[in-house]
């Protein structure tokens, strides 16, 4: 009897040091999770940014005035006056 | 001995640690919560995580509205003093003038906050970065810019500082363009820096991207082509729509005035409004094709139906219908070329009281059509009157009835479409339309063809003409409603039609306000405008040309 009841204790007592490891495991982990997450946001926004910048670029390079002014100044291209057709 | 000493140090000892313990448990349990709120009052807050606000493409995914985040750079005067050196180095960078920054930081040295610039460029922020300056910071801003700047304002709109919709499908489309800010919980210290994400309460929810149905290049080509009528003309305002015919999306709508949506400083008011779907006017001629629709399907009157006209004007009641000229007996379809009020009332009056008005109604001129954009006019058409044939006569040539130019629109879509009815739209449509019919098919493609006629040589509009092309349409010349009734000095002039005439790809209605000069009608104001603006989209959508090709 009293050797069941100091077994019972051992036990317990085992399982309460491992889960304390575990909580020392968990919080630990979810510092490193959450500073990741923290890095991903930033990585995240920064990217966005950038996105939006490179966006803003390219519609003012490729905007219509834009592609019409160099056709005609610098590649000396003009407008056909009437449809011309090539049949094949 | 002196061992009552030895007692009263015990006694006072343990005294001592009793009434520590004691308030010990004292703060722990009866004042824990009042002073754990206090605690964090002070050093946790809750602070936003920014969204980004959808961005708004053309239907080729050009960006019409981006927003981008920029950096306001500020300092703390009462912190730190920055040398002569620096602000040199920064006020070159921010383009400020050196003397009167050092100025301004000096003369209030207490000051805890100085915007040094608000919404810098990136590559300010990244400028003064570099300079690696201790007591500069910065605070991220979002700033929405709009690339294409006036040719797309009205369509587009605009946000307010608060990033809120103002305008445009900015403000119809608010609650889907618009980011949810997250909130989440940290810890600071007394200088205000955060040290620590404690607990994220809300995820950021980034704002949905929005397709319009309008289609950048057109858009441009008609606002220049729009601006250039304008200036030439002296013309106080006007409007262009354009819809595909196939869809009923609209691929441009360009007014001028415009403003542009990038530019803060510029107090907003002249130029806002969206006058192709505000403003109302009296048709004028453009409404006679759908008397003529009207007249064919009675059953009475063909293409062919001749119609007296002489002596180049008609009385009916009050009213004296006049044609500048006489021309005495002419076919329908010569009347519709030529644009004669005479011999249109006569037709008018020969059908069915209700006749034109069912035609008008069925196609949807007047009704509030919904195509996303706020400001919609609703317009005024109404039966009342009918019995009278001087309101019969007036309508059937276009007075008496105000409608926008978007209704205008959608008049024609039914006949460029064959015959259907199709919600306009601003919206990039997935799939083939709710189109519903409302005139007959063959009857639709007779008007077309009778319509042709309009830009040949001899009719109202032949500027209106595409080399290559067959293009329908109609003039239509009316005059603004004054303070002393009709105005003989204001005009509007109007142009409504399609292209190509045999297999339509869209509808475009040209409106241009009090033209100045010789010329104020349509047909030479707004029909020249239609044909440079049709001529030039039906090469970029890559049309066949259906015209043979006199040479």
């Amino acid at each position: 009897m009293k050797g069941a009841q100091s077994w019972f204790i051992l036990a317990l007592l085992v399982v309460v040091v491992a889960s304390g490891v575990q909580v020392a495991l968990k919080s630990h982990e979810v510092r490193r999770l959450h500073a990741e997450l923290q890095a991903a946001q930033r990585t995240q926004d920064e990217l966005l940014a950038e996105y939006s910048r490179l966006l803003l670029e390219r519609s003012t390079q490729a905007a219509f005035h834009n592609v019409e002014r160099i056709a005609e100044t610098e590649l000396s291209m003009q407008f056909p006056d009437a449809v011309e057709r090539l049949e094949p | 001995m002196k061992a009552w000493r030895h007692y009263l140090l015990v006694v006072v000892f343990f005294g001592a640690c009793a009434g520590m313990a004691v308030r010990v448990v004292y703060l722990n349990v009866r004042d824990s919560d009042f002073l754990q709120g206090q605690g964090n009052a002070r050093s946790i807050r809750t602070e936003p995580m920014p969204a980004f606000r959808g961005v708004i493409y053309d239907r080729h995914g050009e960006p019409l509205a981006v927003s981008t985040p920029v950096m306001s750079i500020w300092t703390d005067p009462s912190f730190v003093t920055l040398d002569v050196s620096a602000v040199e180095q920064l006020a070159t960078i921010l383009k400020l003038d050196p003397i009167t920054l050092q100025m301004e930081l000096r003369s209030d040295a207490r000051r805890e906050f100085y915007y040094l610039k608000r919404r810098a460029t990136w590559q300010e922020y990244e400028d003064v970065r570099a300079l690696g300056l201790d007591g500069v910071y910065f605070q991220r801003e979002y700033r929405r810019y709009y690339p294409a700047g006036d040719t797309t304002a009205h369509v587009v709109g605009l946000t307010g500082v608060d990033d809120q919709g103002l305008e445009g499908v900015e403000l119809t489309f608010n609650d889907q363009l618009r980011g949810q800010y997250g909130r989440k919980v940290v810890l600071k210290d007394r200088r205000g820096q955060i040290i620590k994400d404690l607990e994220y309460l809300e995820a950021p929810r980034f704002g949905k991207d929005l397709e319009l149905s309008i289609d950048l290049r057109l858009q441009f080509i008609a606002h220049r082509e729009l601006q250039a009528a304008i200036a030439a003309r002296q013309a106080s305002s006007g409007s262009i729509v354009m819809a595909d015919a196939r869809t009923g999306e609209i691929l441009a709508m360009v007014n001028e005035p415009s403003y542009n949506p990038n530019d803060f400083s510029r107090s907003l008011g002249h130029g806002v409004r969206n006058q192709a779907i505000t403003d109302t006017y009296e048709p004028g001629s453009t409404i006679k094709p759908f008397t003529v629709l009207a007249a064919l399907a009675s059953g009475r009157w063909e293409a062919g139906s001749m119609i007296p006209t002489a002596p180049g004007y008609y009385r009916v009641g009050s009213l004296l219908v006049q044609d500048p000229l006489n021309r005495g007996t002419i076919s329908l379809n010569t009347a519709l070329q030529k644009s004669s009020q005479v011999a249109i009332a006569k037709v008018a009056l020969d059908l069915d009281p209700r006749a034109v008005y069912d035609v008008l109604t069925r196609i949807g001129i007047g009704e509030y059509m919904g195509v996303g954009l706020p400001g919609e006019a609703a317009g005024t058409l109404n039966d009342r009157g009918l019995n009278n044939p001087v309101v019969r006569t007036t309508l059937a040539y276009g007075y008496g009835l105000a409608i926008s130019p978007l209704h205008l629109t959608q008049g024609y879509l039914a006949f460029a479409s064959g015959g259907l009815r199709m919600p306009l739209t601003i919206l990039k449509q997935p799939g083939p339309p709710r189109a519903e019919r409302v005139i007959e098919e063959s009857l639709a493609r007779e008007v077309v063809e009778m319509m042709e006629s309009v830009t040949a040589r001899e009719g109202t509009a032949p500027g209106a003409r595409v080399p290559g092309y067959r293009v329908s349409g109609k003039t239509g010349t009316s005059r603004k409603v004054g303070a002393q009734g009709y105005d003989e000095t204001r005009h509007v002039a109007l142009f409504a039609g399609l292209a190509p005439a045999s297999d339509p790809r869209f509808v475009m209605v040209v409106v241009i306000n009090e033209p100045k000069g010789e010329e104020v009608g349509g047909g030479a104001v707004s029909g020249p405008v239609f044909g440079q603006v049709a001529g030039r989209a039906l090469r970029l959508l890559g049309v066949r040309p259906d015209a043979e090709r006199a040479i």
